[in-house]
């Protein structure tokens, strides 16, 4: 998280003076509530944005991937440690990510992954097949976990038009066009 | 011979009365593991347990799973046995699925004193009040495995007179939910167990007691046809449990159909086998219901009262059955002079309607159905044919269930049956019920049955029953 901070600072530091913030609600229709969406900016025409140094990181702790799920920008590397004293495994079938299969390693080592398209990428261990996590690979700097109130906020936005979208692993994406100018107002209701 | 024949149907009232307190099923249909899963109470699918509400009956058709269930529902989530990505890289690795998180585990005790009154061949009364504490508890599993797989089962442990134990498989099966096509529509089930061919009158269904004994205890067997029930055979007019295939469904919300090929009727064969013929029984029927709520418990256009017991909905429905016994082993039969005979029911067939009529608190519900057998006569040494006869009978009967309020409920049910023997007399009988709720899972019941052609005949059942 630390990382993915920095991240966003420096992203904010190419940008102009005057940004603002996209924040809203989310509410999740049928679900107990809506912790594991990601909203961020989709695409911008004409813009791209360098990848960021520093790596992300997800665990794999009892048997567990933490965090279940994890947004990165694109062309960030991911880290899978193994904390287990269990052999993991991670692979996805998604073909945005390759279909990668980084093999199996023991406890305290880690592999790495480059995610270099847009991509919701399921990541599973074929040694345990209960194991689920997603990375949601996104466009821009500009995204952001939802918290368990369904809240959220993409700091540092600068000020223009855009399209917000939202993903969730168990709801159907949405999106909607924001005008940013200072704090933006964004709310969103998913459903199955 | 006629005075042997005479002394024949007196005795039947007798037996009958025996059989209706001592040896006549009485199975229990309640599964609380499904409140545990749900964390919902027993009348979500009870109107009074057992009996299934529309809501329950759905739940049941729908593979155990509530109507467009979402995993938010599930208040004891399951064990994942593969994340469901998986389904897209089948086969290189193993399908999906998950299994319940507790042991789905659940107890039905049933406890009963039996009151009865009959009068021998000398007309002498005889009376019986027995304490059978307890008369059964079944053992039940009940849950589903991952999106398409569900399961069922139930073990019954009996105490018999004697000192004894009985104890027996009512049900173990396994069914594949919504297996392929639009969702309800095909089902398949594999194991022992009831058929749905008697969706809404099987006695692990019903609010009484007794079960319906004219439809599933009669025997059609008897040298000049079969005159009373029969438990234990020889050969049952519609088997209560088959170990059978099923396939089932429900389409446009209100279309009910199943079609089942089971082990044939009757006794088992030798060599440990459970049918004495390698040919099977089939089955099948189909339901229509208007008004209420949909079978597949979709509610679209329809305007339900908070009472989940009531609704405003008529039920109609056709079933079949029929096998082919011209391979079986024969039964053993004899006249009224005690002459031994063979006898084959070479083919059997049974066609019914069926009909439920939903009002208010009122559940008004029954069946007719007319069975034909032909039967082969056979000499005992030579199995020479002797005669060979078609002999029918007809059964019908009509119950009334009513919610006066919900803690008590009350139930009233004739039934007639032509015997196939043409000079025993039609068996008609009356079974009343009053159940009381004493808590959702304990109930307790009266329930008088009465053989209305002699009126010393009758049985004064007070049964508890409780389920955890």
């Amino acid at each position: 998280m630390k990382k993915i901070l920095i991240a966003l600072t420096a992203a904010a530091a190419t940008l102009p003076l005057s940004a603002g913030d996209i924040h809203g609600k989310l509410a999740c229709k049928g679900a107990k509530d809506c912790a594991e969406a990601v909203v961020y900016v989709a695409a911008i025409p004409g813009k791209t944005f360098p990848a960021p140094a520093a790596h992300a990181k997800m665990n794999q702790l009892n048997m567990t991937f933490v965090p279940h799920v994890l947004p990165v920008q694109v062309g960030t590397t991911v880290d899978f440690l193994n904390s287990d004293a269990v052999l993991h495994n991670v692979f996805t079938p998604d073909a945005c990510a390759g279909k990668f299969n980084l093999g199996t390693w023991p406890k305290g080592q880690s592999k790495s992954y480059t995610f270099t398209k847009e991509c919701n990428a399921t990541l599973l261990c074929k040694v345990h097949p209960e194991m689920e996590a997603f990375v949601v690979a996104v466009p821009t700097p500009y995204f952001a976990a939802v918290h368990g109130d369904g809240s959220y906020q993409i700091a540092d936005v600068p000020d223009g038009a855009y399209t917000v979208k939202v993903w969730h692993p168990k709801m159907k994406a949405k999106e909607k066009p924001a005008k940013v100018a200072g704090p933006t107002e964004l709310d969103f209701e998913l459903s199955r | 011979m006629e005075k042997n024949h005479r002394r024949i149907l007196a005795a039947l009232p007798l037996a009958m009365v025996i059989f209706l307190v001592l040896g006549g099923p009485r199975r229990a249909g309640a599964v609380p593991v499904f409140s545990r899963k749900y964390q919902t109470s027993c009348q979500t699918c009870h109107a009074i347990f057992p009996k299934l509400n529309p809501f329950g009956e759905a739940f049941r058709l729908n593979g155990y799973r509530m109507p467009l269930e979402t995993p938010e529902q599930v208040k004891q989530p399951p064990v994942s046995l593969g994340s469901e990505a998986y389904e897209r890289i089948w086969p290189e690795m193993v399908y999906p699925s998950d299994l319940p998180s507790y042991v789905p585990l659940a107890i039905n005790v049933k406890m009963a004193d039996i009151y009865a009154s009959s009068h021998d061949d000398s007309g002498k009364q005889i009376v019986h009040n027995d304490f059978q504490f307890p008369q059964e508890a079944n053992l039940f599993s009940a849950g589903t495995l991952g999106k398409h797989f569900s399961f069922f089962g139930e073990v019954t442990f009996e105490e018999t007179p004697d000192g004894g134990n009985d104890v027996g498989i009512e049900h173990a099966r396994l069914d594949v939910d919504s297996a392929f096509g639009p969702e309800h529509l095909f089902n398949f089930k594999i194991g022992k167990f009831a058929p749905d061919l008697y969706d809404g009158f099987q006695e692990m269904w019903l609010m009484t007691d007794n079960g319906v004994d004219t439809l599933f205890a009669f025997s059609p067997i008897g040298v000049h046809g079969g005159t009373g029930l029969s438990e234990e055979g020889p050969g049952v007019s519609l088997p209560d449990r088959m170990r059978a295939i099923e396939m089932y469904g429900v389409a446009a919300h209100r279309l009910f159909y199943t079609v089942g090929y089971g082990s044939p009727i009757g006794p088992g064969g030798p060599n440990d086998t459970f049918g004495s013929s390698s040919r099977k029984d089939f089955y099948a029927r189909v339901d229509y219901k208007f008004g209420g709520m949909g079978l597949d418990g979709d509610t679209t256009g329809v305007t339900l009262p908070p009472e989940n017991w009531r609704e405003t909905s008529v039920r109609v429905g056709a079933l079949g059955y029929y096998g082919d016994g011209s391979q079986a082993d024969p039964f053993d039969v004899t006249d009224e002079e005690g002459n031994a005979f063979k006898m084959r029911d070479n083919h059997y067939g049974r066609i019914g309607a069926y009909a439920s009529l939903y009002v208010g608190d009122l559940n008004l519900f029954g069946v007719a159905l007319h069975g034909t057998d032909k039967l082969q006569l056979s000499d005992p040494d030579t199995l020479a044919e002797i005669d060979t006869t078609t002999r029918t009978y007809d059964a019908w009967f009509a119950q009334a269930d009513y919610v006066i309020v919900p803690p008590f409920q009350v139930s009233l049910r004739y039934e007639n049956l032509r015997v196939a023997d043409p000079v025993t007399p039609t068996i008609k009988t009356l079974n009343a019920n009053a159940s009381f709720l004493i808590r959702a899972n304990i109930k307790a019941m009266i329930e008088y049955n009465r053989d209305l052609r002699d009126s010393e005949n009758y049985t004064l059942a007070t049964v508890l029953r409780f389920a955890y």
